[in-house]
């Protein structure tokens, strides 16, 4: 594993494990996939949260726990986990963006086949900062579309430089497309409205002094 | 006087840094300042004491918890059975009991929202009668070492209203903050408190069947919701509908339970470039949710919710014609609110109640 792809790895691990939490819905015949894409200047993170139904659940099952002993270990979750970012692109100003896994929490099998285990996978693409202007990025989601729901949605960048400007989806949500721009450090303006009151107030001090009748 | 410029100066300097400052970002309006608590609050107070009042130790223990706990989060649409509540179970209080834990939850909330609570758990019981849904799942025994009702993991869902729970987070009082988490299958209701002011967020009304008879009549637990929906969606013409359709299906929640703290883009249709009118209609279908809680703090929400209209989205996705499977979103600065059929069957309904500057009473409580 590269250095750079550690430094996603760790952070996004504690976040995950904090967050965990139960599926929204007990689901019957279909794979509902659902997809959060948080937009940051230097990286861009993906987080996809599964729940099979329980008509395929046993089938999702069997993928997960590959020896069949009923449990499923790290290794056989973070192999799933691999095996379904091979399923998704993201594509950043037309260039091709590796994907990178950072965790994925499986939940008891015994929930899977209920219809309300949510495999919950977090992976992340650094990026190098994008200039300023205008940007686009494209992901797609082709995990088992054939029978799979699909919900995809951008997270409102937590950094006020990033606007998203534009989003388009295809019908069933494989896809999305979004545009954002990237603007100037917001600092600036602060440093130059800053200045602009300083250069006033230290401009008003020199002011000559009214005389003064002796 | 020149000294007094000279400070006039300064202090503009000063004003126009931290106007500066506060342009970087949006902060989330500030917390309503606590004041004498209201007619309300003393009602939920004492009907929450009212309730403690008659439980033993052991149940005491059982049904409370400290403010800050996990079981704040630990909310479900799920039923009994798939999803492990805690607090003290419906089905296992004493008749004396019971009507003291439906007494608190009716003061906490409005008459209307009331009646959604009790129209939502008698459809339960008639989707327990009926042997559950096509989309709800079948319910069956409890697994085996499932420890009891409601345990997890094996095939026996449960459902009826006696799989409603109670939980009070916190002590009941007119100034420190507290909460009472009343749910069970489709239902999940929030209240913080803190001094005169409550929240609801986040809540999850919920329905299956959307459609039942009880004693003659006719209950649709969420059917204004749907019908004032639909009713906006074809109020709107042709320009607008163009803004407000997402060009994609929208076949859950996209907020639903666990998903605190996710604050989506917004799309559809901008509030503002709604008519007198149509943002009536929007604002009567915000209130479909905020009107759950309790008049006072209902009424206080909803002028926070005005106030934040201009920049309110409404989002459609679905059939246009009521009667069909249709999908929106209403989502402004500290408002959202979804409502979503459930794969595919307008007879099993989800929605979410959402502040993300306020679920659990976030702004209330922070120092």
């Amino acid at each position: 594993m590269s250095r750079h792809n550690l430094l996603l790895r760790v952070p996004m691990f504690v976040v995950f494990l904090a967050v965990a939490s139960p599926a929204a819905a007990h689901r019957v015949d279909e794979y509902l996939q659902a997809t959060r894409i948080a937009v940051g200047m230097d990286r861009i993170d993906v987080e996809v949260d599964l729940t099979p139904g329980m008509t395929m659940a046993s089938d999702v099952a069997r993928r997960v726990d590959t020896n069949g002993d009923g449990r499923v270990s790290g290794a056989e979750a973070e192999r799933y986990g691999r095996e379904i970012l091979e399923s998704l692109s993201l594509t950043l100003d037309g260039r091709r963006v590796p994907i990178v896994f950072v965790a994925v929490h499986v939940p008891e099998l015994a929930d899977m086949t209920l219809g309300t285990g949510t495999i919950k996978l977090r992976a992340a693409a650094g990026i190098s900062a994008p200039g300023s202007g205008h940007h686009q990025l494209d992901y797609a989601n082709m995990h088992r579309s054939e029978s799979s729901v699909f919900l995809v949605n951008a997270l409102v960048p937590a950094d006020a430089r990033i606007q998203i400007t534009n989003q388009r989806r295809d019908t069933a949500q494989h896809r999305l497309t979004l545009e954002y721009t990237v603007t100037a450090h917001v600092g600036w303006t602060v440093f130059l409205i800053m200045g602009l009151a300083t250069v006033g107030v230290l401009g008003t001090s020199r002011l000559p002094r009214p005389s003064t009748p002796s | 006087m020149e000294t007094r410029v000279r400070a006039a100066l300064v202090g503009l300097a000063t004003i126009l840094s931290v106007a500066a400052v506060s342009l970087q970002r949006a902060s989330p309006p500030p917390a309503r300042a606590a004041a004498v608590p209201s007619g309300t609050t003393a009602k939920v107070v004492a009907a929450a004491g009212a309730f403690l009042g008659t439980l033993n130790d052991a149940e005491r223990s059982k049904a409370t918890f400290s403010f800050t706990s996990t079981q704040r989060t630990g909310w479900s649409n799920l039923p009994s059975g798939i999803f492990q509540r805690n607090g003290l179970r419906m089905g296992d209080l004493t008749p004396q009991q019971r009507g003291a834990a439906m007494a608190l939850v009716a003061a906490a909330l409005s008459r209307e929202g009331y009646e959604k609570v009790t129209n939502i758990m008698n459809g339960d019981e008639v989707l327990k009668n009926a042997g559950g849904g096509r989309t709800g799942g079948r319910p069956g025994p409890p697994p085996a070492g499932a420890g009891g009702r409601g345990g997890r993991g094996g095939g026996g869902l449960t459902f009826g209203q006696d799989e409603y729970y109670i939980a009070l987070l916190g002590a009941p009082s007119m100034t420190s903050p507290w909460m009472i988490q009343f749910g069970g299958h489709h239902l999940a209701i929030n209240v913080t408190g803190v001094g005169p002011t409550s929240v609801l967020t986040p809540s999850l009304p919920a329905a299956q069947p959307a459609s039942y008879t009880l004693n003659g009549q006719t209950i649709r637990p969420l059917g204004d919701e749907n019908d004032k929906g639909f009713a906006l969606i074809n109020a709107l013409n042709a320009d607008q509908q163009k803004q407000a359709i997402l060009s994609y299906q929208v076949r859950d929640l996209v907020l639903g339970p666990g998903a605190d703290g996710k604050t989506i883009q917004p799309e559809g249709i901008l509030a503002s470039a709604l008519d007198a009118s149509q943002q009536t209609l929007l604002l009567d279908i915000v209130h479909e949710w905020v009107g759950i809680l309790n008049d006072e703090a209902a009424a206080r929400k909803m002028d926070e919710v005005k106030a934040n209209l201009p920049r309110t989205y409404f989002a459609w996705s679905g059939a246009t014609k009521n009667g069909g499977l249709a999908y929106y979103r209403i989502q402004g600065p500290t408002l959202v609110i979804e409502y979503a059929p459930q794969q595919g069957d307008i007879d099993h309904i989800h929605t979410i109640y959402r502040d993300p500057t306020n679920d659990y009473g976030a702004r209330l409580v922070t120092p």
